[in-house]
């Protein structure tokens, strides 16, 4: 509209404002402004969340807290705020805060690992399976349909017993169960990309697939499944979380968010803060993610569609 | 585009919406009001009691864990039982008589009958004992010194013959439960007729739930309560918050902090007992020749390790004392042979001494194998590390393959977190079933982790054929002496047998054994 206005003759003079009956109060309340305002403030939100929780992870071996293991038998179960306990202590005197930090250090370097892993697994398998399509596509979704009929507990559990609770297999067995969701997606995004009228230039330019596929369709997707990759990490470190809880989690006395929980809830009616304060931690974690994934996707798909519209 | 303006009339929209919202409470209804209220209650008549862990099966010809106990004897006995002061009672046997050093003579009470109305016959004892005999890795065959055989008299008389004397066979034959001779097999029954009080209505081993029923024809006096549900709650929590509920009437093995929990609750009440049970860090005695831990010093420096006393006092609040001999002290013919002492410069010293730094050391241990097991053992690796010891801990689950472990089939080890119970009051069935290992025995992998020295398996022996009580208890002492000097346990406790009960739930008499008369409880509303 603006260009319209700009290229029209006699652009010199300045352009009665044209008769609306949109008022800037209406604009306020429009879908379009209520759903921008919301992305942001759940970029704000998610990200204060996310923050609150992961800079002290981050940062737990130079606070001046106890060690997460170092224990002092007369000093069990000390409520929150007692001699120097902020979080209190648990079971075993130890310090609580300095459990949750360390053990979300080892959930958080889990569920970051097993993205990543299940990013890269699930980019190249549904950009391969939407791009080639032909049996290449049959393979990716057959397994991808497989993958996803099985219910997703209780293959984690099994692999665990399988090859035993180490801090990798944990991070593998995440990583495999979570790359169905980003291979889906890349594959529906490849598939539309491929159609595109620069696919078709770069072919009759002589180069190769594999070659489009990597220098110019990825790149265009990799940013929206990138997203549904951060997602993920929420549930990542919930599964993580789950399966320690379950007892499938790292080998004793690695303390893992799960672990600490699964501990705590023996002492729930007598001790509430053992349970409750790392089950807040990872509620606030994974609220924080998906705030900010949500975020991040609406304004990617604004921008999208805006650049769509050009 | 314009809105319409809201109607005044009811609109078939809301109709619509209306009659949805109506459906869904009357279909949902029913569902929130349940919700709401107390749930699977055991309702007038049934006790309902949670197992902390799963009883496989009604019969212990392979495991008999405490809390079992109680289960496979209201539906199966034996020809003697232990009473609450760990003497032996008659029950199926009304004569039980060492006749000669080497034999008894017994003779079945007159009228017994199984609950399909058959009699108990001398040739179902027989049969007994020998499918505990073919069954493979018995734990209850390993308390018997010899297995007897029978020689029938009359009907009802026979008599148990062994080569060297078995003076406490009176007690041991407590834990062989009588099957008609025809049902019996070499492995664990899980369902079929018994003696017991009770009779099995429903049974799944695999989820460790059982339906008992008051048994008609019982031979005695008539059960009290009319029906008895068994289930398995393995998550103590869940054991606990069932019983504030009154979903449980009863749960065994709780461990003190729940016991603190509940004991002030209106409702519950704790029954605590003086146990027969010894928990112990039980050292890997498969070590080769060498390793540091096949030296009895290096053990005995670890030893030093280990702060008992805050263990016992602060982890266990004070439900459990820390073993002062190799057995526990309420066991007849057990003796204080030693304390386990808190000193670890003490530990650190002999270490170096003996040459010995940063020692990786495994322990192991299977999940509820005693109350508090894992806040016992982070405690443990703790001070172990204090003392430069590199610890690392494996925790199996329920089901797991510990036993392959223990066996020394899967995997390396160095310390066991292990319980071992008694059901028969006498030191001599723990010594015997712990240290009287011998090389014949562990060429099949039969010992307790390993531990073989034939001089303590002789005089264990010695101990098992001698009549005489004072004689035999003056054996039992040296040989606990001398088993002490070996440094079997980084470290050992015993416990009390702790209980929680409903209040409606009366005349439960808890034994150190941990297991009670089911038979003889009654239910108040």
């Amino acid at each position: 509209m603006s260009i319209a206005a700009e290229g029209a003759p006699g652009a010199g003079a300045r352009p009665e404002p044209r008769p609306s009956a949109v008022t800037p109060r209406l604009m306020a309340k429009a879908t379009a402004t209520r759903r921008r305002r919301a992305a942001r403030l759940k970029l704000w939100i998610g990200s204060a969340c996310t923050l609150v929780v992961v800079v002290p992870i981050v940062l737990a071996g130079v606070l001046p807290l106890p060690g997460p293991n170092e224990q002092d038998l007369s000093k069990r179960r000390l409520p929150p705020l007692t001699d120097g306990h902020l979080f209190g202590t648990d079971q075993l005197g130890r310090d609580l805060l300095s459990r949750v930090l360390h053990g979300g250090q080892v959930s958080l370097s889990i569920g970051l690992l097993a993205v990543l892993v299940s990013g890269i697994i699930g980019i190249v398998a549904g950009a391969a399976a939407g791009y080639y399509g032909r049996w290449v596509d049959t393979v990716v979704s057959r397994l991808l349909e497989a993958q996803l009929s099985l219910p997703l507990l209780m293959m984690l559990l099994l692999v665990v017993a399988l090859f035993g609770p180490s801090v990798t297999v944990i991070t593998c067995v995440i990583a495999v169960a979570q790359w169905p969701e980003v291979a889906r997606l890349t594959r529906s995004l490849v598939l539309v990309e491929r159609e595109k009228p620069y696919v078709a230039a770069a072919q009759v330019l002589g180069l190769r697939k594999f070659a489009i596929l990597i220098r110019h369709i990825i790149p265009n997707i990799v940013r929206q499944a990138t997203l549904v990759v951060l997602l993920l990490l929420a549930q990542a470190v919930l599964l993580e979380s789950a399966l320690s809880y379950l007892g499938a989690g790292p080998q004793r006395p690695f303390a893992t968010w799960g672990r600490i929980i699964s501990d705590g809830q023996d002492y729930i009616t007598t001790s509430w803060w053992l349970v409750t304060l790392p089950g807040l931690v990872i509620a606030l974690l994974v609220i924080g993610v998906n705030l900010v994934g949500d975020g991040l996707r609406d304004r990617t798909r604004r921008r999208t569609r805006t650049e769509a519209d050009r | 585009m314009s809105r319409l303006p809201p109607s005044p009339v009811l609109s078939r929209r809301a109709m619509l919406r209306l009659g949805a919202g109506a459906g869904a409470g009357l279909a949902l209804g029913p569902l929130t009001a349940a919700c709401a209220g107390p749930t699977g209650a055991p309702g007038p008549g049934t006790i309902s009691l949670g197992l902390n862990r799963s009883l496989v099966s009604l019969d212990n010809k392979l495991n008999q864990f405490d809390a079992a106990v109680t289960v496979q004897r209201a539906v199966r006995q034996a020809l003697t039982s232990i009473g609450t002061d760990l003497k032996p009672r008659l029950v199926l046997a009304d004569r039980f008589e060492l006749t000669r050093p080497t034999e008894w003579t017994v003779r079945l009470r007159q009228g017994v009958r199984y609950s399909d109305g058959t009699p108990v016959t001398v040739e179902d004892v027989a049969t007994a004992l020998t499918m505990y005999q073919q069954v493979n890795g018995s734990y209850i065959m390993g308390l018997f010194p010899e297995v007897p055989t029978v020689e029938k008299i009359d009907d009802r008389t026979f008599k148990l013959h062994t080569k060297v004397p078995v003076a406490t066979l009176d007690y041991l034959m407590a834990n062989i439960l009588i099957t008609p001779a025809a049902a019996n097999r070499p492995q664990e029954l899980s369902s079929g007729v018994g003696t017991g009080p009770y009779l099995v209505t429903a049974a799944d081993g695999g989820s460790g739930e059982y339906s008992l029923a008051a048994n008609r024809a019982y031979w005695g006096p008539r059960p009290r309560v009319e029906r008895v549900r068994v289930r398995f709650v393995p998550e103590e929590a869940g054991r606990v918050v069932a019983i504030r509920s009154g979903e449980l009437d009863v749960i065994d093995s709780i461990s003190p902090d729940s016991a603190e929990q509940l004991a002030g609750l209106p409702g519950v009440r704790i029954e605590r007992i003086a146990g027969t049970r010894i928990n112990q860090l039980f050292y890997n005695f498969r070590k080769p020749r060498g390793h540091p831990l096949a030296d009895a010093r290096v053990r005995e420096a670890l030893t030093y390790a280990i702060d008992g006393k805050a263990l016992a006092d602060d982890v266990m609040t004070g439900s459990v004392e820390q073993a002062e001999g190799v057995v526990p002290p309420a066991l007849q013919g057990a003796v204080k042979v030693g304390r386990y002492v808190h000193d670890p410069a003490r530990a650190r010293r002999m270490l170096d001494a003996l040459g010995v730094r940063d020692l990786p050391i495994t322990i192991i241990w299977e999940s509820g194998e005693f109350p508090a097991d894992t806040s016992v053992m982070e405690a443990v690796v703790e001070m172990l590390r204090d003392v430069g010891v590199r610890p690392s801990l494996r925790q199996f689950e329920p089901g797991g393959d510990i036993l392959q472990w223990r066996q020394g089939r899967r995997g390396d080890w160095d310390v066991l977190g292990n319980g071992f119970g008694n059901q028969t009051g006498l030191a001599l069935t723990s010594l015997q079933g712990m240290f009287g290992g011998t090389p014949e025995k562990e060429r099949t992998r039969d010992t307790y982790q390993g531990y073989v020295f034939p001089e303590i398996a002789a005089k264990l022996a010695e101990a098992s054929s001698e009549t005489d009580p004072h004689k035999r208890d003056r054996i039992l002492a040296d040989a606990q002496k001398a088993i002490w000097a070996t440094w079997p346990c980084l470290w050992a406790f015993v416990p009390k047998a702790v209980l929680a009960r409903r209040v409606r739930v009366r005349d439960l008499a808890l034994a150190p054994t941990n297991s009670y008369d089911l038979a003889s409880v009654r239910l108040e509303g």
